[in-house]
């Protein structure tokens, strides 16, 4: 049997995947002047080719509708057409299986940068009880490391991708270093004054968006387009911020359409390398390195180390705890829209803003528990505002007046009339939520492939009514109405489809003991000193805060780690 | 539309610097440095010059119905011009020919439609009075809605959520309008859809941004329009 063809290079690490964490982990470790190679499934990004930018949607002839207008018939691309490279829930020939019962859809991006290219840009710092959750309310588990802990890496991260927000006090989504954010848009104006009324926290909204320049980015000019990709990296993204500067430094190989099957291990406890797919060609090769990291998304990388079997790993590598694949989360999700007469008639304005909503609501009732029938809590994000039209825009105001001259002026009056709210909650991790390798399905690249259980239990769904009765709530007090959903609706969907928030996390926790959890607090795996996990893999719980500015910190903080233990001869 | 003065004009940017810098820039770099930091904006200032369209998918009757459509379904009025003008048809077309599904729903949707206007008054579409077409299309929209509510009320019970593919609509109550119902619904959505997404349909609209800015401002006159319209006047 022919030889794999292996790198002469023995890298200071071999880091698999080039998000949040990935992308990370490339830039702290080369900035010591450590060697990495960085391999990613997709292509290599090309921001000034692939990011549609400013583009309207009359510049090409299917006007956003796609080729045969496959956004018509639900084929498009995931967010339009003109959402940046970013992959989807389902990936042509990289299946995955969902158990009998259950419900999860899988996001996976396959391009340099990875989800950071698009994703919604939230960046909440997780506070100090989200750490200790089952202190709080006995129910999941703590993590082995506290808020004291990753707080300087908060810092460092923030500082470092560029955050715009305000200091607001608030002890449920702790303040960071930000740069000054935009003003609120007038529909958030009303917002603000309902919430106010209600009791409700609305301050600034907190988002990877750079508002003065830093690093060679330039400052945000105000597109409101950061889902289409930011070619001025003005809003960040791990390809453009972290895995670009580590390649130009030198010590950073990327090694693109490299789908990595197995980690390597030597029979003495010790990762040796990667084993991938080459997707060029579809052979197997081999990246050698002192140190392997994974961090090619939550349940990608449980996949690969359920994948490393060998007779000193037999049920896969680092997975003597049976926990491997354990404890899958995603956030709670619920939307509901309304309209608000107050704003017919106003004069247009630009609403763009920095993308995303100037304002939100951390959650406001953590110290009111014993007033609510569901554990933990939500943060609320705000739509709304006279957005570029595009393919589907109007379609509300076609089907409610018909056609004609009529149509044609109420959807003139309706237009930035609406408002949306998404609540963004925290799950409990439950046993019945996991995932493990289906062993009779292979991927196109012949590796085995994921297969989900996942259940919401009547914490979930007892907070998404909470959610539902706050918007409405809101929406009445602005003097608008609901629109959206009917009540027959609202009880078969009233929640989120597991997975479709795309904050998939967990599968690997971290903890205090080897024998109940896959990581360290410095997402090192208990059993092989030499392998860490940097995605969402580690979290232990799964807070009401967007995961990427946590996945950030805490890759930064591994990183620091690493590189001492590697100085120090240890791993 | 005050309070904008912070607003750099696209055509003031060089557009020949930031190309230059983007030529530089090899995939590697990423990023660009914030004097030349300005952006390339595809076409931005207006719609290109348009040669004749040719027709792709349609007959020129079919092509010729499909104008008459748009021009029904979003009308000229004293704001602007009809989706006759912003490409509706040419869009269909295009769209039309790349995709077979779509050919087959617009081709026998036109061809019912001429078949039922034929059977009421003796006229295929395009020949008929205006007001023997809008009588037609206000046939379709009625029992469009009467379809819509049962659809919405069904859905309710389905557990399966999203639902993608107009084609799988049952139509059991819409009686003889079933297959008009389910063109109609197309031919709309589609012409609305071309009409708002070219410049007449934006500008008509009012839609302003897709601009680049040093400085995000709201403006006052705005806020004090919506303040003093909801019930926060004070």
């Amino acid at each position: 049997m022919p030889q794999i063809p292996r790198t002469t290079e023995e890298y200071d690490a071999v880091i698999i995947g080039s998000g949040a964490g990935g992308g990370t982990a490339a830039h702290v470790l080369t900035a010591k002047g450590l060697k990495v190679a960085l391999l990613e499934a997709g292509p290599m990004l090309d921001p000034y080719k692939e990011f549609k930018e400013h583009q309207w949607p009359y510049d090409v002839p299917h006007r956003g509708a796609d080729e045969g207008g496959a956004e018509y018939f639900g084929k498009g691309k995931p967010f339009g057409y003109f959402s940046t490279t970013s992959g989807g829930w389902e990936l042509e020939g990289e299946p995955y299986t969902v158990g009998e019962g259950s419900q999860f859809t899988w996001f996976r991006s396959r391009i340099v940068g990875g989800r950071t290219n698009h994703y919604g840009r939230m960046s909440f710092r997780f506070s100090e009880y989200d750490f200790k959750p089952y202190s709080k309310d006995g129910l999941g588990f703590d993590w082995p490391i506290s808020y004291s802990d990753i707080a300087p890496y908060y810092d460092k991260a923030e500082t470092f991708i560029g955050i715009a927000g305000s200091r607001d006090g608030i002890p449920s989504c702790p303040d960071g270093l930000f740069h000054t954010p935009p003003p609120p848009r007038v529909h958030e104006l009303l917002v603000k004054k309902s919430c106010d009324n209600l009791g409700i926290a609305c301050v600034a909204n907190r988002r990877a968006v750079i508002t003065k320049p830093l690093n060679g980015r330039a400052a945000c000019h105000y597109c409101g387009q950061c889902g289409r990709g930011c070619q001025t990296a003005s809003a960040y993204s791990s390809s453009q911020v972290q895995v670009f500067p580590a390649m130009k430094t030198g010590l950073c190989k990327v090694l693109d359409m490299a789908m990595a099957r197995e980690v390597l291990t030597n029979g003495n406890g010790k990762a040796t390398g990667v084993l991938y797919v080459d997707k060029r060609t579809r052979e197997h090769k081999i990246v050698r390195g002192k140190t392997v990291i994974l961090a090619a998304s939550a349940c990608e990388s449980s996949r690969i180390l359920m994948n490393s079997k060998s007779k000193e790993f037999p049920n896969g590598l680092a997975n003597g705890s049976g926990m491997l694949g354990r404890y899958l989360m995603d956030t709670v999700g619920f939307g509901l829209s309304g309209y608000v007469p107050a704003l017919e008639g106003m004069p247009h304005y630009n609403t763009d803003g920095y993308g995303g909503a100037h304002l939100f609501m951390p959650w406001w009732m953590w110290d009111k528990h014993n007033k609510l029938d569901f554990p933990r809590g939500y943060h609320i994000e705000i739509g709304g505002g006279y957005g570029m039209p595009g393919i589907g825009s109007f379609q509300g105001a076609a089907r409610r007046y018909g056609y004609g001259a009529e149509m044609k002026k109420q959807a003139r009056l309706a237009y930035g009339c609406n408002v949306g709210f998404a609540g963004r909650g925290e799950m409990i991790p439950n046993i019945h939520s996991y995932t493990e390798i289906d062993n009779n399905v292979v991927d196109q690249w012949g590796i085995p492939v994921l297969k989900f259980h996942f259940k919401w239990t009547d914490y979930e769904w007892k907070q998404a009514r909470h959610m539902e009765k706050t918007f409405a709530d809101i929406i009445t007090g602005m003097g608008g109405r609901v629109t959206g959903l009917s009540a027959a609706q609202r009880e078969a969907d009233g929640i989120s489809i597991p997975g479709s928030i795309i904050h998939e996390v967990g599968t690997a926790r971290m903890g205090a003991s080897a024998k109940t959890s896959v990581l360290n607090g410095y997402c090192q795996t208990h059993e092989v000193k030499n392998v860490f996990v940097m995605d969402g893999g580690s979290f232990v719980s799964n807070p009401d805060k967007n995961p990427t500015l946590t996945i950030n910190a805490l890759a930064w903080r591994a990183c620091d780690y690493l590189a001492e233990e590697l100085r120090r001869g240890n791993v | 539309m005050s309070n904008l003065s912070n607003l750099v004009p696209l055509e003031a940017l060089d557009r020949r610097a930031v190309l230059k810098q983007i030529a530089l820039g090899a995939a590697a770099a990423g990023t660009v440095e914030m004097a030349e930091a300005q952006h390339v904006h595809e076409a931005t200032a207006a719609e290109k010059a348009k040669g004749a369209y040719k027709v792709k998918e349609f007959t020129a009757a079919e092509f010729k119905t499909l104008g008459r459509l748009a021009q029904l379904i979003v009308p000229a009025d004293d704001v602007s011009a009809s989706a006759l003008e912003a490409g509706a048809p040419e869009f269909i077309d295009l769209l039309s020919s790349q995709n077979a599904k779509l050919a087959e729903i617009f081709h026998g949707g036109l061809a019912w439609l001429d078949a039922e206007m034929n059977r009421r008054y003796e006229k295929s579409f395009v020949n008929a009075t205006e007001k023997q077409q809008t009588e037609m299309l206000d046939a379709l929209v009625a029992a469009d809605k009467v379809e819509r509510t049962r659809l919405t009320e069904e859905a309710g019970y389905r557990k399966s959520g999203r639902y993608n593919d107009f084609t799988n609509y049952t139509v059991a109550r819409a009686g003889s309008l079933g297959p008009g119902v389910k063109f109609f619904d197309w031919c709309r959505r589609m012409t609305v859809d071309a009409f708002y997404t070219s410049p007449i349909g934006i500008k008509d609209i009012g839609f302003v941004g897709n601009g680049a800015y040093t400085k995000y401002e709201t403006p006052q006159a705005a806020i004090d329009y919506a303040m003093k319209r909801s019930p926060f006047k004070a």
